[in-house]
């Protein structure tokens, strides 16, 4: 496996997942913020700015935000670099690289992905199109995931596309985290106790596609605690940072497995991490979760660096 | 029951007489190989073709079959056009175009090998030393050097065309990169895909062997001591307009498909960067053009190359296919003297024919062809994809006189031949939805390994879908067609 394709493949599967957060992270906002139950997050203005942090788009202090420029700069602006538009061209300019090594239908999907969005009416998007957009990218995602596992061989080229799948998936997760938890402190200022049962915390399981099936787990509306307890450390939901971790370590393994016995290699520091969340308990993290949650995503960051280091730069 | 109004396929084919019609014979009867499909396909209301064509292109663009094209400052994704009347080669036709194109690309091996040894055919008066030296492709580097084999041209692929006496004629050798094969196999599926029906009345020789018997070639020509050669194929990159068939073919080969980038040369060897470090290569099937191989020994501005190949290839630890330097014999001035080179390699007949040529040269040439550029086609010797090219008879007084003048600048770059008339084929054309004749020659594709020869039995037939014109190469707007060759 030439290095520069692994590389390709690994940011490939990072592009998918990226589109598909941003697409549910937009939709969920702005569609909860409607009907919310206070008024800070019903405000439109604040509404967009929390989908520019999620993006990383550093909007000037005061400034006031047009809703309109927002919505397509998230998702069809081809100048902005954290554009859907722009993630699913990157994911496909990184499969046309490595056509040889993943499957047609694969292919066939990711290529047909790109033209639908591509030809999207802008018009029609930033007017009326935001539902139908970003159902859109998350179903089509989905099915080219699917694609992914269901029509290739389960090899390296699948582990690194599923890496990269799962380290995006995981940051992303952690980083969504963040950003509500911070909304959340700023709508409850004034009522530093409701923080706990604030309704920023169902937007954010929500946002991470696991508001029902948190409610399955509890069985109750969703408090701090619970749904950082869920989106940290429940193995069994495909949308927790263990299980990333755990999925991360399988397919690293794929690659090289007897890395595991090096100190300081990226299989050895994902074992590590994940087993470091296996045993965590949300009692030891309920007194600093900031903390926690900054701690999480620099060392996904960190991780990430390593495995380029270790697997792209020969 | 039909609807009253219903509109055959052919109800408006417009048969011009004077050209040869590949469906149909003088008298407008259709040829005896032709009348199923021609049943077939007569049957079939317009609309119904309608459709099926449009499902066709879709199902190319979702695979992404497809090409740049660049206007308003914006990429546009085009797909290659494809037309769903097959042509059909009846298994006497394809036994004399199997031995002619065999024939040919050993003698032009014969020849490279000779140019870059002993000159044996200059010495013996055949082939004029200046044609050799003053050659753009010929690579003094490659002289004395003997590949693995003794093999050059591992991959050739010939232009065919028919000329009005129904007889073929090649056109040109194509012995450094041809490509075009990738589409033979699309062309295909997409027929399979699409009239799966019409596959039950012929019997055709598959053409998806391609691949399989490119790879037995590369390793039949792996460098001394090898065991089990890795071989690679390494392509310019994504943005290359045949970028579709690199991957293609390493694809369906199970092999990698590399860059310059990718590859490293230690001591003479050339290795691979993977994930797991550096992997020697044995073998490199190389869709990049000789001059941009090597920094080091060709041109040192290339990007795309790796530094150190060449050196690599002149110790014999790495095999290049096709070898440096084929172009000196792909040369349109070359092309002249084929008739002369097949006698004296292998002593045998030409079994296919060349179009007369008339080299500008030559002082008696040069003069016959300014006398008579209405009546000829004028043609660089060393352009690729149809470019350059003048049609006598489509030439107003005054761009004669523009013609003749370029000639003379430089007679040596400029070779003269007979207006040949291309045979024509049922074409369906989307303007007018309806069949129409076209233009079409036959790219066909030969393999020579150690100890190995291979014709892909089928081809790449190119037609020119603007009325009436001769050329059918796609970057001047060409399609193609599936090619049956029927089994006997």
């Amino acid at each position: 496996m030439l290095a520069r394709i692994a590389n390709n493949l690994f940011w490939m599967g990072r592009y998918i997942e990226r589109a598909e957060h941003t697409a549910r992270f937009t939709n969920v906002n702005y569609f909860s913020s409607l009907d919310a139950p206070n008024k800070l997050s019903r405000d439109r203005q604040f509404v967009l700015q929390s989908i520019y942090e999620m993006v990383g788009e550093e909007d000037e202090q005061d400034e006031v935000l047009v809703e309109q420029d927002v919505l397509y700069n998230i998702a069809l602006n081809p100048d902005k670099h954290y554009s859907i538009l722009k993630c699913i061209t990157y994911a496909r300019e990184n499969a046309n690289s490595s056509r040889d090594l993943i499957s047609n239908d694969c292919y066939e999907t990711i290529n047909k992905f790109y033209h639908s969005v591509i030809n999207y009416p802008k018009e029609y998007f930033v007017t009326r199109g935001l539902h139908d957009f970003t159902s859109l990218i998350m179903h089509q995602s989905t099915i080219l995931k699917g694609k992914i596992r269901g029509t290739m061989l389960h090899d390296e080229v699948y582990a690194l596309i599923k890496l990269g799948i799962n380290i995006e998936r995981a940051t992303q997760v952690t980083h969504i985290l963040q950003i509500k938890y911070n909304a959340a402190e700023q709508v409850t200022l004034s009522k530093p106790k409701h923080l706990k049962k604030s309704y920023e915390w169902t937007t954010l399981l929500k946002c991470v596609d696991s508001f029902d099936i948190n409610r399955r787990v509890y069985r109750k509306p969703p408090t701090q605690s619970t749904v950082i307890e869920f989106l940290m450390l429940n193995p069994k939901s495909p949308r927790t940072v263990l299980y990333c971790l755990n999925q991360m370590q399988l397919h690293i393994a794929m690659l090289d497995p007897l890395k595991v016995h090096e100190k300081g290699t990226a299989l050895f520091l994902i074992g590590k991490m994940r087993c470091e969340y296996e045993y965590k308990t949300v009692e030891d993290i309920q007194d600093d979760v900031k903390e926690f949650i900054a701690h999480t995503f620099s060392s996904l960051v960190e991780l990430s660096d390593k495995i380029e280091d270790e697997y792209f730069y020969h | 029951m039909k609807p009253t109004n219903f509109k055959h396929l052919f109800s408006s084919y417009d048969g011009n007489e004077n050209l040869f019609d590949e469906i149909f014979d003088k008298k407008q009867n259709v040829r005896k190989v032709y009348q199923k499909l021609f049943d077939i396909y007569n049957d079939q209301s317009i609309e119904e073709f309608i459709n099926l064509n449009n499902k066709a292109k879709t199902s190319f663009f979702n695979q992404g079959i497809t090409f740049q094209v660049y206007s308003d400052d914006k990429a546009q994704e085009k797909i290659f056009p494809f037309d769903l009347f097959p042509r059909i080669i009846d298994a006497n036709e394809w036994k004399i175009i199997e031995q002619g194109v065999l024939q040919r690309c050993k003698a032009l091996n014969a020849f490279i090998w000779d140019i870059y040894h002993d000159k044996n055919i200059i010495k013996a008066g055949l082939v004029p030393m200046e044609l050799i030296s003053s050659s753009a492709n010929y690579l003094r580097q490659m002289g004395g050097l003997d590949p693995v084999g003794g093999i050059y041209n591992h991959i050739s692929g010939t232009d065919l065309i028919k000329h009005s006496d129904g007889k073929y004629y090649v056109l040109e050798d194509n012995i450094r990169c041809p490509s075009g094969v990738s589409y033979v196999i699309y062309n295909r599926n997409a027929l399979k895909r699409s009239l799966f029906g019409v596959f039950n009345h012929y019997d055709i020789h598959t053409v998806t062997d391609y691949s399989e018997n490119l790879l037995e070639i590369l390793e039949s020509v792996k460098p001394k001591g090898v065991d089990v050669p890795t071989c690679v194929v390494i392509t310019p990159g994504v943005y290359n307009s045949a970028y579709f068939e690199h991957s293609y073919l390493a694809k369906t080969m199970g092999i990698e498909l590399v860059e310059g980038r990718d590859l490293v040369v230690e001591n003479d060897f050339v290795y691979m960067k993977t994930i797991s470090g550096l992997t020697r290569v044995d073998v490199i099937y190389r869709r990049i053009d000789d001059g941009f191989l090597d920094p080091l020994e060709f041109k040192k501005d290339s990007a795309i190359g790796v530094p150190g190949l060449f050196a690599a290839y002149k110790k014999g630890n790495v095999t290049l296919v096709n070898a440096p330097g084929t172009g000196v014999a792909d040369d349109k001035a070359i092309y002249t003297y084929m008739p002369e080179i097949i006698k004296f390699y292998l002593g045998e007949k030409p079994i296919l024919n060349n179009v007369h040529t008339y080299h500008c040269s030559r002082p008696t040439d040069l003069k016959f062809v300014l006398e008579n550029i209405h009546n000829l086609v004028i043609k660089p010797v060393d352009e690729a994809g149809g470019y350059g090219i003048s049609i006598g008879n489509r030439l107003t007084k005054p761009e004669i006189e523009a013609v003749k003048k370029v000639i003379l600048q430089n007679p040596r770059k400029y070779i003269a031949q007979p207006i040949m008339s291309l045979s024509v084929h049922a074409t369906y054309i989307e303007d007018c939805q309806s069949f129409e004749q076209r233009h079409v020659d036959l790219r066909t594709f030969t393999l020579l390994g150690q100890d190995k020869e291979f014709v892909l039995k089928g081809g790449l037939t190119r037609v020119a879908l603007k009325k009436g014109n001769l050329i059918v190469n796609s970057s001047q707007g060409g399609g193609s067609k599936d090619t049956w060759v029927l089994k006997k």
